[in-house]
């Protein structure tokens, strides 16, 4: 070693220095403070006062909360679901038919538009009596819907809605990881007689598991933390509805100034996702690429 | 140890502020602009109204209007007062303002009464004791005072052959709707144009509703049910203000809410669903596509109405209930003075102008919403007629003295997370009335805390 | 060559792709036809796929070019977007963010990366399990933090948070700095370089096709951030884009929407991230792609 290990830990400590700064005083300090809050009855205008485990007694009994959990819960399993089979249909399709720039650029520019922006558009297609999309179903014979407004199809709308705008860019990240695997081994199966369809589950789908285990832990987490599309449209209805929990956070904390409960319900939401986290990695690890 | 020093660092922050206030006060010669926040787009040209005759009249205060709609009207509000960037005089609303009474967030202005910047006897009666919290501290003058009325597609009613004499002389109960009931079934029309008392009326193919939807109402219902509750003798409260012990779990209540939803299911109302898409109902958009016959809406919405295109509108008075009133909730707004303002004074010179006839004149004339001040009448009666609107209906409970007060309460946005969901699924068809016996359990648990 | 799909087949998916196009790139068609038509006539023309009554009135009130009367008599709400002060705004806030987060999260990796020193692997944990902190556990603290310190409404409170650092930030550079060859290092080492030197003169431009990556998705991700800059910047002099429309909408009459303004004003929001693209194209499109492959 050229450097002196003294010079080089002051050096190291430099370096880290403001990344280790923002980490303390943004994210670790906030996150006991917070734990802090959820045992004080905090309003945001006054102090607040220790209630010891005060807000988790009242939030084991709030209806509205564990709806929140279930209806986050939902969206997360159709969001997800629906994207990721989507996106490696669009993915397997582009790799298949063509390397076209623009196509790609096309698929992707969804994502590059603002949620907020996303979801009023969306609010007015699907607008139950000026939209176009009941006009549509109205050429189609077929009866129009309150796609915002009816409790059963509100979180699928807002779902869906939001696959639109992630499409493209999951399907972009399953392209890539197509484009790694190489054509002799589909030579290979098309020598042995293999058909489209069984190249594409036993080869195509194997081989890409890493990616696609990479996509869902990115996309899982932050499809929980969906906000502003139920903020710019619904707003937590009809009745309960959408009120997603991170909606439902931002009601507490907003528009009915505790400030102590919604820190207890978002200690909840980290424990949830840390475990999600978890288990992800866990399966992540098992899911190691055969090509390796 | 942590809130000791927050609270140092808010100090020594607030005294930062107070400094740069005060010298840039000091420095330019006395100018402040007080910032004021509304949410009812239409009356905000009434009110810029007043605002310049405030200035003129006091010179040195300006004063910046914002408008934010009521959709998030009190989020951003919070916010604002939290950052201490919010307003410093914005319009409140009863249900709001004994919230932020109780946390400290808006200024008592009983030194403006004391005072005689402002004259409580030239208030419509009532208006002004509204505004007087649990404290017993006055915290608004009021501005305005709205009640609810009958509004009719002048066309789909002579279409149908129902006279004006039908309409102004109908009359509900809540077992079988009476005549009100049979005028909005009449009026409703299906796809192929069969009429809602007619034999083969198909429910699920509707082209135009009787009577149109503006939301569930919540714990409200000011224009959606409150009418109704009223004259079946109903109240919100065991006491207004300050009510404590709630009547959503009331059986009067449920025949009412239960004969409101009945409509929606026989197809003469829209459910939520249709209604609505998102948190506000679209009633005028939809009235004005012509898919409503009739609503029941404040008179604040005169205006918006009557400007629609191609619908030529009358406006009846509310129907008669079981108690033989034509019974409607009397509401009026105030404005409130934010404990942050580092311009309390102007601030209140404000409110005491926005309070006095010389201010309601000048928004009177705009015909939109009534002047909470008596003397202001004849101007807002002749702006409404120079408009082709006849206000009579809307008087009609004041004269038959059935109006009910607006409930004031402590926790209302709580109740309101609480009623909202109940009332919207009934009114969506997926929870029956019954289920407000719990959801009234829930509210009184909030006031027995 | 593997096999491609022949004839009957290669058809379908081309109309399948076509669809998928179709979907994707109608909502936009669809602001610019609304924002182009009469709040009067879209309720007759609702099916029409030209503008309903073509009126340029969307966009001239969301420039508040329409005096607010004549902005009320077209259903718009007389509110506008003061849309080059908002555009200002968002370019501050995504600008400086993108700037200081990527510099800084590059410095912290390199010396997890290439320098040894004790405490490394824990403090290297400690950022690794921030990853997992969902936002909104510290979102409230950081709001509470913020107008403690005064920053509500100001430009530093929006960007405070993320200017250090972001833990992905960090791991996705740490990667790329550890397939640096050591014996380059070494080479610059012996020529005399000090630590600072190899940073900035070996390490940055060697990595310059990873850093453009986060750049841009860091850019991306800041320009179309909602909830914070929602709590901490709500005013006008500090109002992103995503806010200031937000704003718009909930001013738009309640009842009947100014759909023609409303779109007008999201078409307008949509545009400058849109004309970034165009302009970037292929590396952004590259960028996303290789975020998944590290």
């Amino acid at each position: 070693m050229k450097f002196l290990p003294a010079r080089e830990t002051r050096a190291a400590w430099l370096f880290v220095a403001p990344a280790a700064a923002g980490l303390l005083a943004f994210t670790l300090v906030p996150a006991v403070r917070g734990l802090f809050y959820s045992f004080t009855d905090f309003s945001v205008f006054r102090p607040g006062k220790f209630v010891g485990a005060g807000n988790y007694r009242q939030l084991a009994a709030d209806p509205v909360f564990w709806n929140a959990l279930w209806v986050t819960l939902e969206y997360v399993v159709l969001n997800i679901g629906v994207q990721t089979v989507l996106a490696l249909g669009v993915a397997v399709l582009m790799h298949r038919l063509t390397r076209s720039m623009v196509i790609r650029g096309l698929i992707l520019t969804p994502y590059l538009v603002a949620n907020v922006i996303v979801a009023l558009v969306w609010f007015w297609i699907l607008d139950y009596q000026l939209g176009i999309g009941n006009q549509v179903l109205d050429w189609l014979g077929l009866p129009r819907m309150a796609f915002f407004g009816d409790q059963a199809l509100a979180i699928p709308t807002i779902a869906l809605v939001n696959v639109w705008r992630h499409l493209g860019y999951t399907a972009l990240l399953i392209f890539a990881g197509l484009q790694t695997i190489p054509k002799t081994v589909y030579e290979a199966a098309a020598i042995d007689g293999a058909t489209e369809a069984k190249m594409f589950w036993r080869v195509t789908l194997p081989l890409l598991r890493p990616v696609l285990a990479l996509v869902l832990v990115v996309s899982v987490v932050g499809s929980f933390q969906t906000f502003d599309t139920v903020a710019v449209t619904t707003q937590g209805g009809p009745v309960n509805s959408t009120r997603v929990i991170y909606y439902y956070i931002y009601e507490l904390a907003f528009g009915r100034f505790k400030f102590g409960y919604a820190s207890a319900v978002s200690v909840v939401l980290f424990a949830v996702l840390a475990a999600v986290s978890l288990l992800q990695l866990r399966l992540t690890r098992a899911g190691q690429s055969d090509l390796a | 140890m942590k809130w000791q020093r927050s609270r140092f660092v808010t100090a020594a922050a607030a005294s930062v502020l107070a400094l740069a206030g005060c010298s840039s006060t000091a420095g330019s010669s006395g100018d402040v602009t007080l910032n004021y926040w509304l949410w009812d787009s239409a009356q905000q040209p009434g009110y810029q109204k007043c605002a310049d005759a405030f200035t003129s009249a006091n010179p040195g205060i300006g004063v910046k209007i914002t408008q934010y709609g009521w959709d998030d009207y009190w989020t951003t509000l919070t916010a604002g007062l939290v950052s201490g960037e919010g307003p410093d005089v914005f319009v409140s609303h009863l249900n709001h303002y004994p919230e932020l009474a109780g946390q400290n967030q808006i200024l008592p202005i009983d030194d403006v009464v004391e005072s005689k910047q402002a004259d409580l006897s030239s208030y419509r009666k009532g208006l002004a004791d509204l505004w007087v919290g649990q404290d017993g501290k006055r915290y608004g003058l009021p501005k305005d005072y709205d009640t609810v009325a009958v509004f009719a597609n002048q066309k789909m009613l002579d279409d149908a052959g129902v006279t004006a004499q039908q309409l102004d002389s109908m009359a509900w109960n809540p077992r079988d709707g009476g005549t009100y009931e049979k005028t909005i079934a009449h009026l409703t029309v299906d796809k192929k144009g069969v009429r809602g008392d007619q034999p083969g009326f198909d429910k699920a193919n509707v082209a135009v509703y009787g009577l149109g939807l503006n939301g569930s109402g919540g714990g409200f219902g000011q224009t959606e049910w409150s009418q109704y509750a009223f004259s079946d003798g109903w109240t919100h409260a065991d006491k207004n203000p300050w009510g404590t012990r709630w009547n959503y779990g009331d059986p009067k209540f449920l025949e009412t809410i239960g004969w409101f939803q009945s409509l929606a299911k026989k197809g003469y109302m829209p459910t939520l669903q249709v209604a609505g898409g998102g948190k506000v109902g679209r009633q005028p958009d939809n009235y004005g596509a012509g898919k409503y016959a009739m609503v029941t809406e404040g008179s604040w919405n005169t205006k918006t109405y009557f400007q629609l295109k191609g619908v030529k509108t009358t406006i009846a008075p509310v129907p008669a209930g079981p108690n033989g009133q034509r019974a409607s909730m009397f509401n009026g707004l105030a404005d409130n003075i934010a404990a942050g303002t580092k311009h309390p004074d102007e601030a209140k010179k404000l409110v005491a102008f926005l309070g006095s006839k010389a201010c309601q004149d000048l928004t009177a004339a705009e015909g939109i919403a009534f002047p909470a001040v008596e003397s202001s009448a004849r101007i807002s009666k002749d702006a409404f007629a120079k408009q082709g609107i006849d206000t009579a209906s809307f008087q009609v409970p004041i004269d038959h003295t059935s109006t009910h007060l607006a409930p004031v309460a402590q926790h209302w946005t709580e109740l309101q997370a609480v009623m909202n969901p109940a009332m919207d699924a009934i009114m969506s068809l997926t929870a029956e009335p019954d289920s407000l016996k719990a959801a009234n359990h829930q509210v009184d648990a909030l006031f027995t805390q | 060559m593997r096999s491609e799909p022949r004839g009957i087949g290669r058809t379908i998916a081309w109309i399948i792709l076509g669809l998928v196009l179709l979907v994707t790139l109608f909502p936009f068609y669809w602001m610019l036809r609304t924002s182009f038509s009469s709040n009067g006539a879209l309720a007759a023309g609702s099916g029409d796929l030209l503008p309903a009554g073509f009126s340029l009135g969307g966009w001239k009130r969301v420039f508040g070019l329409a005096t607010p009367a004549e902005a009320r008599a077209d259903g718009g709400s007389g509110a506008s977007l003061h849309f080059w002060l908002y555009l200002r705004n968002s370019v501050i806030v995504a600008t400086s963010t993108t700037v200081c987060q990527t510099f800084f999260s590059a410095m912290a990796a390199y010396a997890f990366a290439r320098l040894r020193w004790p405490g490394r692997n824990a403090v290297f944990f400690l950022f690794l399990s921030a990853m997992m902190v969902p936002p909104i556990f510290t979102i409230l603290p950081n709001f509470v933090l913020m107008r403690d310190l005064g920053l509500l409404n100001t430009f530093l409170g929006i960007v405070l948070p993320g200017l250090l650092m972001a833990p992905f930030a960090v791991f996705f550079l740490r990667q790329f700095f550890l397939a640096i060859p050591r014996e380059l290092e070494e080479a610059a080492i012996l020529d005399g370089a000090g630590r600072p030197r190899i940073f900035f003169r070996l390490i940055l431009p060697m990595s310059s096709a990873p850093l453009s990556t986060l750049a841009i998705l860091t850019y991306v991700t800041s320009w179309n951030d909602y909830f914070w800059p929602l709590l901490v910047g709500k005013a006008d002099d500090v109002r992103v884009l995503t806010v200031a429309l937000g704003v718009f909408r909930s001013q738009t009459p309640q009842g009947n929407p100014d759909w023609a303004g409303l779109m007008a004003a999201t078409l307008v929001s949509a545009l400058p991230i849109l004309v970034l693209f165009a302009l970037l194209g292929r590396r952004v499109i590259n960028s996303i792609g290789s975020t998944g492959l590290k």
